[in-house]
């Protein structure tokens, strides 16, 4: 199949690549790339374990053609932490146990991500349903909103 | 305060940074160089005979290395169907290509040519004489048939009496159960306490249902994956995503009769099993196949379709159940008959069928359990297996029990409860057991006593129990120069059990849980582990980190002892030092200083070995009440409140120990509210998370955890399996909450919108 000059920033850095059409932006990321920590639970955009942050969007990136993702701006989870330090969501996670097996971990993490950049005074009621594209099958999701009740708190008193 | 510095508290789990930075490797982040990948060819068929397989096509596109069928089988075992399917979605073939699209692209290719057969997917039609018979022509008798006829057969050995009188006569009596030829039975599984016909003739009331329990899936997250790599000396690697490496690896052996030291599994990072990942055929065996066909590593990975129509989900079944009791609340008799839809295995879980007893005193006790095949992919375990389904059905006949004679559902279950040395029905004596501390706990904290309900509001309260499985393990501990301790072992963490090992080494070794590393083994290198299910983790490898921690705490003190010149006896461990008991001044030496010495000794280094494989457990009560309000027009329930307790032993980790009372609990939520395999005519019907709904975090509030602390003798301080209680009662609590609710009971799962609104008009509204 003929393949496609593609340009993209991931983490900071520049990929320019060579895709057929048919291969997702999930697919370049994990099988090209070698960025393996954005997770594939369903591969039509059901389960969210994909999420990515696209020029400041979160987007399940299993719904994404590659070469449509031309000159974006890609963050992943393997991006989010800088200079060793976590991000307040992932230490979040970790200190109120917002995951069990963590398949689902990256693509919460992201899409709490962008809700915290867009608006961290939101109301639990607001994040729950906020966050109603990521399924986690572990935690049952007390943990998790309460990760990102947390980490909203944290962003709001260091903003 | 505790008398521990380090078990019973909430730690961060070891894994803490590599699961929320993206880190950790799932199965399907292996990629070894070359790696071909692998796609399973499925029936597109429910049943039918296969004509033909023609790979012609698919093996001249550009990319395709190897196409196998069952004749690359070299053992013969079945790993692909040859002759005939039995569900949609039965692998028939496999194809390893250099790219994923590529091989789906072969895979379509490929031309069956079937013949197709009729279909059945009820387990009640599959039993019937019509249906037709899947795997085999054998017909079994129903409970009461199977006892007139055992009697006759028994009087016809009798060759020294004439009973022909008696044998005519039971001849007759069995005329009277016509329908009691059961088919497609693929196993089945009785037992009886006391007398169940005098129970029901003694009770004041007598109530009969039948439910009915979907197949559900585990929906572990991550599907089915694993990369095989099988090199020139016949020496067969695979990473796979399971619970079980040591059992995927004899599995592997048998099927395809590789000696065991030709195969070492490596246990991926697993996105959740709940039982369903334990299977050997599903993606291990094809992967070795391939690769040991292409000579190239090959990873075979399912879609989430895939998971859906040839998972391993859990059983649907249908129960029929009856309970007699006094008026002033005394249960004497039950007596239940189940059918399990087993699928295309036999039998999973039909043993389960006994939990219908629950937590009480039933003098009378029968159960009697049939497996069913149907055009269905087979079953396996899902977290308890079997036992929310059988305790959805006793626990919600207890209520229109309690109903009936006008009692406290709560009160009513506590008055019938076993205590300590109460016969279990069918059972051995009960031991120390917290069933009404975790009951009553669970009312206080919820607010039953003085619950109130609005319109259209309703609560409702059920207990689940389960005891925790056990199995072997091994573990080693080693002490190091700089203080610190290293445990190795072979067992699959999924949910924070190496966070749990670490934490109880810690205790013994009297240092901080940050001094301790724990490091997992493949099958090659590490001791052999049971697998991670059946709540067994924290029993087994606490027991066994244990043992291994108290080993090396005795060379510790033997080490302390030569070092010092001090008896044994004169010497404590404490705050990772080893102490000369009131020395005036205080003297003292370091596991670090002391690690450091034994390099030089006869004696050697600190390793500390534990090995552990068998203890009695103890059962484990999960107690949960729920207020839900109820929309009328749209049928849709609204859960307001949803409280778990569960009597976990002792919790080690009270964090992960709340985790899996919240994550156990929304399973069984989902169970009862939203989730069910639905099958057509031909096959699986609803393959994918549009129409097969799971929970997301919009449709709950939060759940609330109530830990429930009776030790258990043997568990490691006390601790029991926590893992799989909780989604025992759930499906009742729910069901109970909505009959509260709406004065209708709902008797068959899911209580989907369109089934209450449905209940709502049979009941005149
Ligand atoms: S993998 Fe993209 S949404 Fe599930
Ligand atoms: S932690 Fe396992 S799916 Fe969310």
């Amino acid at each position: 199949m003929a393949k496609h000059p593609v340009s993209l920033t991931v983490n900071g850095d520049e990929h320019d690549l060579l895709i057929e059409p048919r291969k997702t932006l999930l697919a370049i990321l994990r099988d090209t790339i070698g960025l393996t920590g954005t997770k594939e639970g369903c591969s039509t955009g059901d389960c969210g374990a994909c999420t990515v942050i696209v020029d400041g969007k979160a987007v399940t990136s299993c719904m994404v053609l590659g070469v449509t993702a031309s000159g974006k701006e890609i963050m992943t989870i393997e991006g989010l932490a800088s200079d060793g330090e976590l991000h307040p969501v992932q230490q979040a996670f970790i200190n109120t146990g917002g995951y069990q097996c963590g398949f689902c971990t990256p693509g919460f993490i992201m899409a709490s991500k962008v809700l915290l950049d867009e608006n961290p005074d939101r109301t639990e009621e607001e994040f729950r349903h906020a966050l109603g594209g990521n399924i986690c099958r572990c935690t049952g999701y007390t943990k998790i909103l309460e990760a990102v009740l947390k980490a909203a708190e944290e962003v709001r008193t260091t903003a | 305060m505790s008398e521990y510095t380090v078990v019973g508290q909430t730690v961060a789990r070891v894994d803490a940074v590599e699961k929320v930075t993206g880190a950790a490797q799932y199965g399907a982040d292996v990629h070894p160089a070359g790696m071909l990948y692998g796609k399973i060819v499925r029936s597109k068929q429910a049943h039918a005979n296969i004509l033909s397989i023609d790979t012609s096509e698919a093996e001249k596109l550009p990319g395709v290395r190897a196409i196998i069928t069952q004749d690359d089988v070299p053992s013969g075992r079945r790993v692909f169907a040859t002759d005939k399917v039995l569900y949609l979605g039965e692998p028939l073939a496999a194809v390893a290509a250099t790219d994923p699209d590529i091989a789906e692209e072969a895979a379509e290719l490929i031309k069956i040519e079937y013949e197709v057969l009729p279909v059945v997917q009820d387990v009640m039609e599959a039993i019937k004489a019509s249906a037709p018979r899947l795997q085999s022509d054998a017909a079994k008798d129903g409970p009461n048939r199977r006892e007139i006829s055992a009697q006759i057969r028994k009087l016809s050995r009798d060759k020294e009496n004439d009973h022909s009188d008696e044998i005519s006569k039971l001849e007759a009596a069995l005329e009277e159960y016509p329908d009691e030829v059961y088919y497609n039975i693929s196993a089945e599984s009785h037992s009886e306490a006391g007398d169940v016909e005098k129970g029901f003739a003694e009770s004041d009331v007598v109530v009969e249902d039948t439910y009915v329990i979907p197949r559900v899936h585990q929906t572990y997250m991550e599907p089915h994956v694993s990369v095989a790599s099988a090199d020139s000396s016949g020496k067969v690697t695979v990473w796979a995503s399971t619970q079980g490496p040591f059992a995927i690896r004899s599995g592997i052996a048998g099927t395809l009769g590789i000696p065991l030291t030709q195969i070492n599994v490596i246990g991926t990072t697993m996105g959740g099993g709940f039982g369903g990942r334990f299977g050997v055929i599903i993606t291990h065996v094809p992967a070795v196949l391939l690769s040991q066909k292409t000579g190239r590593p090959v990873r075979v990975q399912m879609t989430r379709e895939e998971e859906f129509i040839d998972g391993r989900p859990a059983p649907g079944c249908v129960i029929k159940i009856k309970t007699g009791a006094t008026n002033d609340g005394q249960i004497l008799a039950r007596e239940a008959l189940a059918f399990w839809d087993s699928g295309s295995v036999s039998g999973a879980s039909i043993g389960s069928t006994i939990r219908v007893r629950g937590v009480y005193k039933i003098p009378n006790l029968k159960v009697d359990a049939y497996g069913v095949h149907t055009n269905k992919s087979g079953t396996a375990a899902y977290r308890a297996p079997g036992a929310p389904q059988a305790i959805f059905a006793g626990e919600s006949q207890l209520d229109e029990i309690a109903d009936r004679i006008g009692m406290d559902p709560v009160k009513f279950r506590l008055m019938n409860m076993r205590e300590e040395g109460d016969p279990v029905p069918a059972g051995a004596n009960e031991p120390k057991v917290g069933y009404k501390e975790t009951l009553e706990a669970v009312a206080d904290a919820a607010g039953w006593w003085d619950r109130e309900a609005g319109e259209n509001q309703g609560w409702g309260v059920a207990v689940g129990d389960w005891t925790n499985g056990c199995g072997p393990g091994g573990v080693y501990v080693s002490v190091h120069e700089d203080g610190s301790a290293r445990i190795f072992h072979g067992s699959m963490d999924i949910t924070g059990t190496d966070t749990m090992i670490s934490q109880i080494t810690a205790e013994i070794l009297t240092i901080p849980y940050e001094s301790v590393t724990i490091r997992r083994g493949d099958t090659d290198s590490a001791p052999y582990s049971t697998g991670s299910g059946g709540s067994v983790v924290t029993f087994t490898m606490g027991n066994t980190a244990k043992l291994a921690a108290e080993d090396a705490h005795r060379r510790i003190l033997e080490l302390a002892s030569e070092r010092l010149n001090m008896n044994v006896d004169n010497l404590e461990l404490k705050d990772g030092a080893v102490h000369v008991i009131s020395a005036d001044p205080p003297k003292s030496i370091s596991l670090g200083e002391l690690a450091a010495y034994s390099l030089s000794t006869t004696g050697g280094p600190i390793v500390g070995k534990g090995s552990f494989a068998r203890q009695a457990s103890t059962p484990a009560l999960a107690a949960q009440i729920a207020k839900v309000e109820v929309d009328p027009d749209t049928g849709r329930t609204r859960v307001l409140k949803l409280v778990a307790s569960q009597d976990v032993g002792y919790a080690i980790n009270p964090m992960a120990v709340e985790g899996q009372i919240e994550g156990g609990t929304v399973q069984g939520y989902a169970w009862a509210m939203m989730e069910e395999m639905q099958y057509g005519e031909n096959g699986n019907i609803n393959p994918g998370f549009v129409d097969y709904r799971v929970p997301t975090s919009a449709d709950l509030p939060t759940v609330e955890s109530v830990i429930v602390e009776v030790p258990a003798p043997n568990g490691p301080y006390g601790a029991k399996g926590v893992g799989e209680p909780p989604i025992t009662p759930t499906l009742a609590t729910m069901a109970n909450a909505v009959k509260d609710a709406i004065g209708v009971r709902i008797t068959e799962l899911p209580i989907k919108p369109e089934k209450v609104v449905e209940a709502l008009k049979s009941n005149g509204h």
